[in-house]
């Protein structure tokens, strides 16, 4: 049997995973050790083998087919734009992608003047003010404490993910516009989707079924 | 500047000995099954108008054309794909007398595509257009086509996924839903998000039995059996009429024996307005994309004059060979 390989985002997002996989009856020994220096964990018995890696290599690892399924935030593969599935919303890592700044810039937000954003996501808020807003601005590609960039003027405004605000309110920085609700994916190759039809689906159904009754 | 002297630009590169090889064995049997099936050679140039690939027709997004200008100031464009240049000329020579017209190109082609993504930006590619024929013999033909090439090229494992834009079409059409939902479910149903689809639309008022259908969608793939279950959601003409076609398409594909090969998917929804019909997908492992790609487009050649159903089938010639020397790796492990 040909392995299933899933893409796993390293951090937060990768306990959460491997837990609800567990959930799933599918386990993985020793992938939830974190202080391992191991890459690739193998489960032989259902011949699937998880490997951790960054997160916006995840929707790459995916399109090239390298990985079969990739487990990713919604923030990543809008940014990374991949020809791949999008299967399933997990629900956890839940988030906004959000245009923030001091309140005083909401007037210029408004003005249609050109102001400039700084964010660690480019293409996402390009794609916003253009496609949406209409709005010609100057992106600034940070990466990362996105917050500083209108305190120390850098920029008017930034794109940036919003978990609870409360590293915006000790800036003094408040929540503009939200541009998307984001959380955790199950990303699948297009190829693997046809080939492993029957596996793959499997396997979603069980996550979906292990999500309903977390939730519930 | 020395560096740029030796090297290739980002997205091209340079082919020789072994691979070079076995690239030009590979595009001689896939020429020799064209000539099998009575196809023609023909050459355009790799030049064209930018209005042959523009946004009423191409698939491919102006921003990701090379452009450049002629002397009296015409933009112009290197071909991102064949099929409307292969059109341009039917239309230019040919007459409908001489129809059906069974063209076979092969060439590269270009698309500046964002840095890092999967593609080279120049890529060969290889095909046919079936000119002036709209019965589903015609869309089989092309088909077995696509599989006598895959088996030519040593492909064993690999499937050819047809699906049909009006069965989604019509269904949408009679769903009372507006616009930008309609453009939501299309985008969950091609990324086979069943859940994401029943969880949309559960607040919605629509038919029952479209609901189903739309839900069902993302997992409506499979072999021959699959379309009993398509057609028990067919509520209207336009999805209807879809089903016989694939059903007329199959069993000419089972006359031909070549229906192992095939499957059918009711998820695949292209966002080209180019296809009218079926269209497909040829998977195989060790490509993470689809290795060839075609359908049904009838609506193409009339932008050049010609009024005539055409349907084709494009192989990414670069992609084969990945996949054939992944494939090939496997088996010597």
């Amino acid at each position: 049997m040909r392995y299933l390989t899933i893409a796993l985002t390293k951090g937060r997002l990768a306990q959460e995973t491997l837990s609800l996989f567990e959930a799933a009856g599918i386990t993985s020994a020793g992938a939830d050790d974190t202080k391992t220096r191991k890459l690739i964990f193998t489960n032989e018995e259902m011949g699937i083998r998880f490997f951790l890696a960054k997160g916006p290599d995840v929707p790459t690892y995916v399109a090239y087919g390298a990985a079969d399924i990739g487990i990713v935030g919604r923030d990543t593969i809008l940014e990374e734009g991949r020809k791949i599935y999008e299967v399933l919303d997990l629900g956890y890592g839940a988030c906004r992608m959000c245009i923030c700044g001091p309140e005083s810039a909401a007037a210029i937000l408004k003005s249609g003047d050109q102001f400039r954003v700084a964010t660690k996501y480019p293409n996402i808020a390009k794609d916003y003010f253009l496609n949406r807003r209409h709005q010609t601005v100057e992106i600034i590609k940070l990466s990362g404490s996105i917050e500083l960039a209108p305190i120390v003027g850098l920029s008017e405004v930034i794109c940036d993910i919003v978990e609870t605000g409360s590293t915006l309110r000790e800036n003094g920085l408040t929540v503009l516009e939200e541009v998307c609700p984001l959380s955790a994916r199950v990303v699948v190759n297009q190829v693997s989707m046809k080939m492993e039809n029957a596996r793959i689906t499997e396997l979603i159904t069980r996550l979906k079924e292990a999500l309903d009754k977390k939730c519930s | 500047m020395k560096n740029l002297m030796i090297h290739t630009p980002e997205g091209f590169r340079d082919l020789y000995s072994t691979a070079e090889k076995e690239k030009r064995a590979l595009m001689e049997k896939l020429h020799t099954v064209f000539e099998t099936y009575g196809y023609e050679d023909i050459e355009t140039p790799a030049v064209e108008y930018f209005d042959v690939f523009g946004s009423d027709i191409g698939t491919t997004p102006s921003s990701e054309l090379y452009k450049f200008f002629d002397r009296d100031g015409n933009t112009l464009v290197l071909r991102p794909d064949f099929t409307p240049s292969v059109g341009r000329a039917a239309a230019m020579h040919f007459t409908a007398e001489g129809m059906p017209l069974r063209f076979s190109y092969q060439g590269n082609t270009y698309v500046n595509s964002q840095e890092y993504q999967l593609h080279l930006k120049e890529q060969t590619q290889m095909g046919v257009e079936l000119i002036g024929d709209g019965s589903a013999e015609a869309d089989a033909e092309i088909l077995s086509l696509t599989v006598d090439l895959l088996k030519s090229a040593g492909l064993t494992e690999f499937q050819v996924s047809i699906g049909d834009n009006n069965y989604f079409k019509s269904l949408a059409l009679d769903s009372g839903l507006d616009d930008e939902t309609i453009e939501e479910v299309r985008v969950l149903i091609s990324n086979k998000n069943f859940f994401g689809v029943s969880e949309l639309l559960e607040s919605m008022q629509i038919p029952e039995r479209i609901r189903q259908a739309f839900v069902r969608m993302p997992q409506l793939f499979g072999g021959y059996e699959i379309l009993d279950e398509a057609a028990s959601y067919a509520a209207n003409d336009g999805s209807k009429a879809a089903i016989a076609r694939l059903r007329e398409i199959g069993e000419a594909l089972k006359t031909r024996g070549h229906d192992r090969y095939i499957s059918y998917d009711f998820g695949l929804l292209s966002k080209f307005h180019y296809y009218t019909g079926m269209i497909f997908s040829a998977f195989t492992y060790g490509s993470g994309e689809p290795v060839a790609k075609g359908g049904r487009y009838d609506n193409l050649l009339s932008h050049f004059g010609m009024d005539a159903p055409a349907v084709g089938v494009g192989l990414y010639v670069d992609q084969l060979m990945n996949a054939i020397s992944w494939q090939g790796r496997r088996h010597s492990l």
